[in-house]
């Protein structure tokens, strides 16, 4: 990458392990460890939107708890316009952690779990106000409202309780909710995955819409494979806690290097009944992240693995411009 | 609708609940057997002629229809008759035992409201540390602990042994129980509630901690729970506004239950300790088939237990915007 300018935001050797616990009646043993992140690096830019896929388990979602401090990293940098994000979480002052809470949201998967059922909708837009303080009392109002219209909902939903809406909806209220402390970067995990398809694209669209009118970045978490083509300029390919192929969208999708980049590629189903598709079945089951294959992780799913691939683990390397792969045989595959 | 409307309909729904309740216990209690038989069975000198004519002064010799009217009746004015053994007021009886017995089931089930809190969040936080297993571990003891069993140890060890405190009774009167040597009626009210309301907190305490624990732990799963985390809201206030505020619900109900089944609680605890409550009078009067004194205080159960009901439903509409008390 030649590009000079400082990233938004930077990952650097990022690792998450969680203990697993014996179940013992009275005393709790660690007998292993879930290696949900394992030694990850990426940036994101201003105003980009990158696309994290993999399957479910993969530790994607951990990742982006992980650049917000929900779940603590077990060791790793996370910079957020060139300052250690982790530090000021753990040891910052309240006014820094309030400041680079402003600045980073996120919006989860699953828009039924992610309102208070007790609060108005009204309530949780304006929580933030209520914390941050950044907004006086006596603008809330419109304030909330302007957020409501952003996300295409109406003034009156403001009074009304979570319950009294649909899935679509809901996310629309979590997106404003993040969107409320006037953030530069969000995080969205998998918002779409648990709407209808006709929702999926509104909610698309307004993520996109938010991306030009407010110059947002964003870390697209996924594995809809369309939803990610669609919304990111970048993509990367997770599993089991690495990341194995980045690039820009174009050239993931049009060359897929990766073994397994190329088995999802080939499952996204493409709208011409004439043309046959190619689907490449993987074996087996996704391994245990708690005893991670050795050497390269996919290699027991991989059908061109050699005794290489299982003892020797693979770095990522470039292989085009905006083009990294983690594959010992990659050449093979460009 | 309206809050007065819908007790108002509320209550007229009790009515008919009210009555079948009162007709199924007058039934069962007749087929229990004959209280002029139970009550002359000693006496060998007591004659047939003797027992009918205190079967016709109690007007027992009635057909059962017709003395269930006349008890309706009596019922709908608020009296209760008199009690078969002394001929005192069954409602003079209930008021002097209605106290008692409030002020130990409202000791026992705020205190077990009270101490499951701080035991239930902290379980749900440290999941599966010492702490939160020690919790599980006095929770699970007091359940499965029969009271008789715990209120005689109790007995033993603190008044017997120790001689600590008062081991039957609520009031030592006139003799008052010293405490640190002082000798006053509040302190000796209070010391004799000790122990029966320890055995009862005891025994409410480990519903309130399970359901507690299990709450927040379903409720800090939720990714509402994030989303405050991530914007900037401290943990402290996460903790009680956000997740103790949704957690708390199914306690509430056991608090309403609680409340409801208070009278008829702790006849066993209230037999132990010599109570002098409405639950060790009702195992009294059902054993001497006391017909008027098991009838109010079957009365007096069934309206508690109808309007803790009513209460706790209109309790949940206020805490959880999903339910209405339409």
């Amino acid at each position: 990458m030649i590009d000079m300018a400082q990233p938004l935001l930077e990952v650097k050797d990022l690792v998450k392990y969680f203990p697993v616990y014996s179940r013992g009646i009275l005393m709790k043993k660690v007998v292993g460890q879930v290696h949900a992140v394992d030694h990850i690096n990426f940036a994101i830019n201003e105003c980009e939107t990158v696309g994290l896929v993999g399957e479910s388990g993969c530790g994607k979602t951990t990742t982006g708890k992980l650049i917000l401090y929900l779940e603590r990293p077990t060791s790793g940098e996370v910079l957020f316009q060139g300052r250690d994000a982790i530090k000021t979480f753990s040891k910052g002052s309240g006014e820094e952690k309030m400041r680079l809470r402003r600045a980073m949201q996120m919006v989860f998967q699953n828009p039924y779990s992610s309102l208070d059922p007790r609060m108005t909708v009204f309530d949780i837009i304006s929580e933030p106000f209520k914390i941050h303080k950044h907004v006086s009392s006596n603008e809330w109002k419109e304030r909330v409202y302007k957020l409501l219209e952003l996300v295409g909902l109406e003034p009156y939903h403001a009074e009304r309780y979570p319950h009294e809406f649909s899935g679509g909806q809901r996310q629309r209220i979590c997106i404003a909710r993040a969107l409320a402390v006037n953030p530069t970067f969000i995080i969205a995990d998998e918002p779409v995955s648990s709407l209808d398809v006709s929702i999926r694209a509104q909610i698309l669209n307004l993520i996109m819409d938010l991306q030009n009118k407010l110059g947002m970045s964003y870390l697209y978490i996924s594995h809809d494979l369309s939803s990610v083509r669609q919304i990111s300029q970048r993509v990367m390919v997770m599993y089991l806690g690495e990341i194995v192929e980045s690039a820009t969208t174009e050239k993931l999708f049009d060359r897929p290097v990766h073994p397994y980049t190329r088995a999802l590629m080939s499952a996204v189903p493409i709208p011409d009944p004439k043309r046959k598709m190619n689907i490449i079945l993987l074996p087996g089951e996704v391994p245990s992240p708690v005893n991670p294959p050795s050497g390269c992780r996919f290699h027991p799913r991989c059908q061109y693995a050699t005794s290489k691939c299982s003892q020797e683990k693979p770095v990522l390397a470039q292989v085009d411009v905006d083009h990294y792969v983690s594959c010992h045989y990659y050449h093979k595959f460009i | 609708m309206g809050l007065g409307k819908y007790i108002a309909r509320r209550a007229i729904y009790m009515v008919p609940l009210i009555i079948g309740i009162s007709i199924v216990a007058f039934l069962v209690m007749y087929a229990a057997g004959d209280p002029i038989q139970l009550a002359t069975a000693g006496n060998p000198s007591i004659t047939e002629a003797q027992r009918n004519a205190l079967r016709e002064y109690y007007g027992l010799n009635d057909p059962i229809p017709m003395q269930y009217v006349r008890w309706l009746d009596h019922f709908v004015h608020a009296d209760f008759g008199k009690s078969l053994y002394g001929g005192r007021p069954v409602n003079e009886i209930i008021s002097t035992l209605f106290w008692e017995t409030i002020k130990l089931q409202l000791v026992s089930i705020l205190l077990a409201f009270l101490i499951s809190l701080p035991a239930g969040i902290y379980s749900a936080l440290k999941q599966r540390s010492a702490t939160d297993y020690t919790i599980s571990s006095i929770a699970i003891f007091g359940i499965s602990v029969p009271v008789f069993w715990l209120g005689i140890v109790l007995i033993l060890v603190f008044s017997f042994q120790l001689g600590w405190l008062p081991s039957a009774g609520a009031h030592g009167a006139p003799y008052l129980w010293p405490v640190f040597g002082i000798r006053n009626e509040t302190l000796d009210e209070l010391v004799h509630l000790v122990l029966p309301a320890t055995v009862l907190t005891l025994a409410g305490l480990a519903y309130n901690v399970r359901l507690l624990r299990a709450g927040m732990l379903d409720v800090l799963r939720q990714d509402y729970i994030m989303a405050a985390r991530a914007s900037g809201i401290s943990e402290r206030k996460i903790l009680y506004k956000y997740a103790l505020k949704n957690a708390i619900t199914p306690l509430i109900t056991l608090l309403g239950i609680s409340i409801g089944y208070m009278i008829a609680g702790a006849p066993i605890t209230e037999t132990v300790f010599s109570w002098p409550g409405l639950g060790r009078a009702y195992v009294a009067a059902t054993l001497r088939l006391d017909f008027p004194l098991i009838m109010g205080i079957t009365m007096i159960i069934t309206i508690m237990i109808l309007v803790a009901n009513l209460i706790t439903d209109m309790a949940y509409a206020w805490i959880d915007p999903r339910i209405s008390i339409e």
